[in-house]
């Protein structure tokens, strides 16, 4: 990868990150988008569906995808990681580490014939663990871009995807490159992580056969997913009763997260409607302490879920275990008739919370106190943060839902784009974009 | 190929306005409630385009009832109101010449977001064509009206 | 010789939200059959990257020079094809798109054979629709550079400024003689604490320091003409009525009062007047509602004050709604409001503790405060067939977002102010969802504050109370915290967390030709592709026009607006859809039936023309001017006009299409 010049760099390429570069490209900016996986897309494109539209959330994502890869002013750069941002001359520059492929993307086509011969089969961490794919694979089917990615880790150099390659793509020579980005202004997009399904003993600290996370259950909702329905994951059998266990990663301090994680609520009553149409048999408890559905059109969508039989128990979950079957047992306190009881479950939903992906030492940023990226001018200038020319977008500021990201990105980069224009007082290229 | 084909149906077609009806179309399927498949929702950009002899040509080929979804006075357009209330009352002239039902002609206002109306308009259609059939009766036992002759376009 | 056609067919199975119901393998394959198809595919997720290139690779190596596809609806990614047909090098109007999940599968979902002859249908009426396509050019027109902003509240203000920074020129239109909004009645803003008005000040300032933007206060907008790039808008501005050096006089002279709207009627003020102090401008404005022409002493002279409103034209590409909120008003003994004088809002109540800022006891009516109760979701969150309607027959159904942090920020303030006071919330579910907002909840706990959880469909009965009661009122609730037990708690002060309704800008709404949701809140096109656009193509919306936001949002939201905004006019061009009247000089034979059935002024009109020697007049469309409405193609009676993209004989090939029997269709194979 060669050095490049760019008027913003974005950081990260999921939903919030590739808006903020469109909106940038769109109003001719020349923008680099540098994003950690092998394909952009974030943790949207792991989605089912979408709420409170229950669009199918590859329709929102992959054009977008799509835009962004064949957009004229916005260079993709796939698999590399920043690791540090410097001030210099009118803006910054970023030291970034593009990690080896050992594909050469220049030849790859996205044939997959290299997939099909590899003999080692890996969990798949796009469906989180439940299903697999190959040591040599492209990401999944919609990714962009459509190129292959090399899991050294567990590659055996068997040599068969060298073989099977029709353009003589695989290089097991590729090393780490570095190489820098000069951008006038960067736009933080780095998104958010679950936090661990495992950080609550009380909750079976991630050893329980059939209590998962809330994107497993995605995995298991999509259509694209690795079984296209709904089952255990500890022995395949189609689940009758669900419970989510909401606020199992925020709101608490014992794990040391007091923030609300702002989506579960949501989240957890989309998952709700899913499953009550996958699975029209299917009970599904949400045990909650508030029903947070704040945005537009989410009353109505939590009123809709309950008018369809999902089951709402205010209750404090205080500890689940299972029993000889791995069915999980929920004990929880009904506030409402004070007392405590026993509940069994096929299967049990955390509703966990979202801690930050980055740290936000990499950018020589101050963390707010709930350790997302701090955001000093909160009611005034909500994008930006503390180094000048520094605009966060997206649960890079703390947790946000898809559409409060996407208009976070529409405001970094109407910030981004003042900026740009006032530093260096330029004048951006009329360039056509055609039909746009 | 083992292709399931149902019973015929009286057929509806709808032309829907993008900025009213075809808009209040698309709601009704995001709140996912369903209505009888023999509708075939076509999305123009005002009514007033079509003259009344669109309409009888369309009941010839086959469609048994047609509902005119527009934006009524909140249209975008300052002759649709008017223009389309003008079309119809036109269009039912003709139809009373050839013995058709008038009644298999509706003018519906639809708004981008009237799931209710929307759907209220799709079934009493589809109701009243249960009853009164299919349009091939009445234009086989219409009487052949000179003004009728030479009126396809 | 014209090309031979070869139509490329795609059926989408929208991961599994059309395949579900129709069956698309099906579909394609009696699309195959169908006249001119060439190739007739499926796909997962079409409007992935890779169903995109499938198709740019099927125009570029199979000569596909028409494309029907079957999707969602045209109205999400219609654009999406449209660009990926133009980067395969054919004309993005070859294309023709047929919605078959919102009108089809998500409709039909018990009757899958239904819905499967219905997307043949549809398909193949698309196919025949696809066979009369023509290529055409969108009509590109010069763009303003430069935006209207109506309101001048905190998003108002933050979209001028951004869209000022950004190098367009800002028209902004304040209704109210002062800028600020509803801002600039608040005093502490969550969750930093800091001063609203000293916030707001440093906007306005930059705002009205910003050489690119000319605001007019006093000002309405009385007419909107014209479409994206070129919308011209006329705006009546009241006169101010005062110099700003004579501020002090003329106020001192005026005798009038009315109530003062800036404290929600519990004070008066003059009818000429400041907002507040420090109000921005800084002179004094005459309220004319309330003037009525009332002569005025001033230096020992009678005068009588005149309004002389200007009208303003104004031409500006894009506009921007940012009209604000209401707080809800509740009606007439909802919760004793209006009837007991210690019910009230807590706007109100922000209001009153900051004109009582220095008192070191919390009195209301000239009785110490002992208990006060902060009543949750008044005029949200309401149940249809539990509340009463309002006046348009409709409940707030909606949640409004912000009064949860609001009340508990309230609450902590309180219990800081006066330690002593004993602070109820009454609420369904504690919506502390933004960053910051949950620590005023647990400060909340922390302090003391009784927390009260009621069911949406029993709201708390609030009533006076009984005479030589200890307090004036007196609360009846089922606290669900303690099994629905029945607490009766006495109180000194209800204070009612209202809810944000949209202003009545009903005017507006009809010049603009914007939709409102069913919350009456304008509409956006999509909450996730277009967040902050209306149908109206360069009509653009910020902050709580859109819906109930906190001011964080309200900024990031007219951000996001003003991004749109230079998305749109950034170029100096925009382009307009071609779909505009189009005439065939051979078939015209000057009649001129379509002239006189056009209402829009310079579309239409008959020219003279030279042909071999005698003089001919046709008629002769000018697409800037005309709205593709097709008034004139109804009347011609030579079928010699249609509107492009839209023809008569597309339509007729359409319903040929659909009237054709499933059985001759499938068989037509």
């Amino acid at each position: 990868m060669n050095n490049l010049k760019v008027d913003a760099l974005v950081i990260g390429g999921g939903i919030a990150g590739m808006q903020a570069a469109l909106d940038l490209g769109d109003q001719g900016f020349q923008v680099a988008l540098v994003e950690r996986e092998a394909s952009i897309g974030g943790k949207m494109i792991t989605l089912s569906k979408v709420f409170p539209t229950l669009d199918c959330c590859s329709c929102i994502t992959t054009p977008k995808m799509s835009a962004v890869a064949h957009h004229p002013n916005i260079t993709l750069i796939t698999y590399c990681e920043v690791q540090s941002i410097q001030e210099s001359g009118a803006g910054y520059g970023v030291a970034v580490l593009q990690k080896p492929r050992y594909v050469d993307e220049s030849k790859c086509t996205g044939c997959r014939q290299c997939e099909y011969e590899c003999p080692i089969t890996v969990p798949s961490s796009f469906d989180r663990g439940l299903g697999s794919y190959r040591a040599i694979r492209v990401p999944f089917s919609t990714a962009v871009p459509q190129k292959a990615v090399l899991d050294m880790d567990n590659c055996l150099l068997c040599g068969k995807c060298e073989k099977a390659c029709p353009v003589e793509a695989i290089d097991f020579t590729q090393q780490p490159q570095h190489f820098s980005i000069e951008a006038t202004t960067i736009i933080l997009a780095t998104g958010f992580e679950l936090t661990q399904l495992g950080a609550k003993k009380e909750y079976g600290a991630g050893k329980l056969a059939n209590v998962i996370d809330p994107l497993m259950m995605e995995r298991f909702l999509a259509p694209t997913g690795p079984y296209g329905r709904v089952l255990r994951p500890g022995d395949g059998m189609e689940p009758t009763t669900i419970a989510y266990v909401q606020c199992a990663g925020s709101r608490d301090q014992t794990q040391g997260i007091e923030y609300c994680s702002r989506v579960c609520c949501m989240y957890a009553i989309k998952q709700a409607m899913l499953i009550n149409g996958a699975l029209p048999l299917a009970e599904v408890t949400v045990y909650y302490m508030d029903i947070r559905t704040f945005g537009k059109g989410y009353e109505q969508f939590y009123q809709n879920a309950k008018a369809m039989g999902v089951e709402f128990v205010r209750g404090k979950v205080a500890s689940i275990r299972e029993d000889e079957k791995h069915n999980p047992i929920v004990k929880v306190e009904l506030t409402e008739e004070g007392r405590i009881v026993e509940r069994t479950h096929d299967l049990v939903v955390l509703s966990l919370g979202m801690i930050p992906t980055a740290s936000p030492s990499t950018f020589n940023l101050l963390p707010a106190s709930d350790g997302f990226i701090s955001l000093p001018a909160l009611n005034a200038s909500p994008s930006a943060a503390q180094r000048p020319g520094i605009f966060v977008t997206g649960a890079a500021g703390g947790p946000m839902d898809i559409v409060d990201s996407i208009v976070t990105a529409g405001s970094a980069a109407s910030a981004a784009s003042s900026y740009i224009r006032e530093k260096t007082g330029m004048k951006v290229p009329q360039q056509e974009v055609a039909y746009a | 190929m083992a292709q399931p084909i149902p019973p015929p149906q009286p057929k509806i077609l709808i032309l829907a306005t993008l900025a009213g009806g075809y808009a209040g179309a698309d709601s009704t399927g995001q709140s996912h409630i369903d209505y009888p498949a023999n509708t075939y929702i076509l999305p123009i950009m005002c009514p007033v385009m079509f003259p009344p002899e669109f309409f009888i040509r369309a009941f010839e080929r086959g469609i048994d009832g047609i509902i005119v979804m527009y934006s009524g006075t909140d249209s975008p357009y300052k002759v649709e109101a008017e223009g389309t209330a003008k079309l119809i009352n036109q269009t039912y002239a003709l139809m009373k010449e050839r013995g058709l039902d008038i009644r298999r002609l509706r003018l519906a206002a639809i708004c981008t977001v009237c799931v209710k109306p929307f759907l209220k308009e799709v079934t009493q259609m589809a109701e009243l064509l249960k009853g009164i059939g299919f349009v091939k009766s009445e234009l086989a036992a219409r009487p052949v009206s000179p003004s009728a002759q030479g009126a396809t376009i | 010789m014209p090309e031979k056609l070869k139509i490329g067919v795609y059926t989408c199975y929208c991961s599994g939200n059309i395949s579900h119901t129709v069956k698309c393998e099906q579909v394609a394959k009696v699309m195959e059959t169908q006249p001119d198809v060439v190739v007739s595919r499926t796909d997962m997720s079409l409007c992935s990257d890779a169903g995109q290139s499938q198709i740019e690779q099927d125009i570029k190596e199979l000569g596909v020079n028409r494309v029907v596809i079957g999707a969602c609806a045209p109205s999400l990614h219609e654009q999406t094809f449209r660009n990926a047909v133009t980067r395969a090098g054919l004309n993005p109007y070859l294309y023709h798109h047929v919605g078959l999940r919102e009108q089809d599968s998500w409709v039909h979902t018990s009757d899958g054979d239904g819905a499967t002859c219905k997307a043949m249908h549809l398909m193949a009426a698309g196919i025949a629709k696809a066979r009369h396509l023509q290529p055409l050019e969108p009509i590109r027109l010069e763009a303003e550079k430069q935006a209207l902003v109506i309101g001048a509240g905190a998003a108002g203000l933050r979209a001028a400024l951004d869209i000022a920074r950004q190098g367009l020129r800002v028209v902004l239109v304040e209704k109210s003689p002062f800028l600020g909004g509803r801002m600039a009645q608040l005093e502490s803003v969550f969750p930093t604490g800091e001063d609203a008005r000293s916030l707001l000040h440093e906007l306005i300032e930059k705002v009205v320091a910003h050489p690119s933007i000319t605001v007019y206060t006093q000002a309405e907008v009385k007419g909107v003409t014209g479409y994206v790039g070129n919308y011209g808008v006329r705006i009546l501005q009241h006169s101010r009525g005062v110099r700003e050096e004579d501020s002090e006089k003329m106020i001192a002279a005026c005798p009038r009062l009315v109530p003062d709207e800036f404290n929600y009627g519990m004070t008066e003020r003059k009818v000429i007047y400041r907002a507040y102090p420090g109000c921005c401008p800084r002179g004094a404005a005459v309220d004319w509602d309330y003037y009525l022409d009332h002569p005025l002493r001033v230096d020992g002279k009678e005068i009588v004050l005149k309004d002389e409103p200007k009208t303003i034209d104004v031409s500006v590409g894009a506009i921007v709604a940012a009209t604000g909120f209401d707080p809800y008003e509740p009606r007439q003994g909802e919760y004793g409001y209006g009837e007991l004088q210690e019910v009230i809002t807590l706007p109100q109540l922000i209001r009153r503790l900051a004109l009582t800022k220095d008192d070191k006891t919390f009195q209301w009516n000239g009785r110490p405060v002992r208990d006060v109760a902060l009543i949750h979701c008044v005029g949200s969150r309401e149940i249809e067939g539990v509340d009463e309607p309002h006046e348009d027959g409709q409940v707030n159904n909606y949640c409004s977002r912000v009064c949860c942090t609001a009340s508990l920020h309230m609450a902590v303030e309180l219990h800081e102010k006066f330690p002593a006071l004993n602070i109820f919330e009454l609420y369904q579910d504690i919506r502390t969802y933004g960053r910051g907002h949950e620590d005023y909840y647990c400060h909340a706990m922390e302090g003391g504050v009784r927390f009260v959880r009621y069911s949406g469909e029993e709201r708390p009965q609030v009533a006076a109370a009984p005479t030589g009661d200890t307090h004036p009122v007196l609360i009846k609730v089922k606290d669900s915290l303690t099994y629905n037990e029945e607490l009766e708690i006495p109180v000194d002060l209800v204070v009612l967390a209202v809810g944000m309704k949209p202003r009545q800008i009903d005017d507006l709404v009809n010049m603009l030709k914007v939709s409102r949701g069913t919350d009456r809140f304008l509409l956006e096109v999509h909450p996730k592709l277009r967040p902050v656009e209306t149908a109206v193509n360069g009509v653009i919306l910020a902050g709580t026009a859109q819906g109930p936001m906190n001011i964080q949002e309200s900024l990031s939201a007219a951000s996001a607006a003003a991004a749109k905004v230079l998305t749109l006019l950034g170029r100096g061009k925009v382009e307009l859809p071609p779909f505009v009247a189009a005439v065939d000089a051979e078939k015209c034979n000057g009649a001129g039936a379509c002239v006189e059935a056009c209402v829009y002024e310079g579309a239409i009109a008959l020219q003279t023309f030279d042909e071999n020697g005698n003089e001919v007049k046709r008629a002769v469309v000018t697409p800037a001017n005309c709205v593709g409405c097709g008034a004139c193609v109804a009347v011609c009676p030579n079928r010699a006009i249609d509107v492009q993209g839209w023809t008569i004989a597309q339509y007729e090939a359409m319903v040929d299409a659909i009237g054709m029997s499933i059985v001759d269709l499938v068989e037509a194979a």
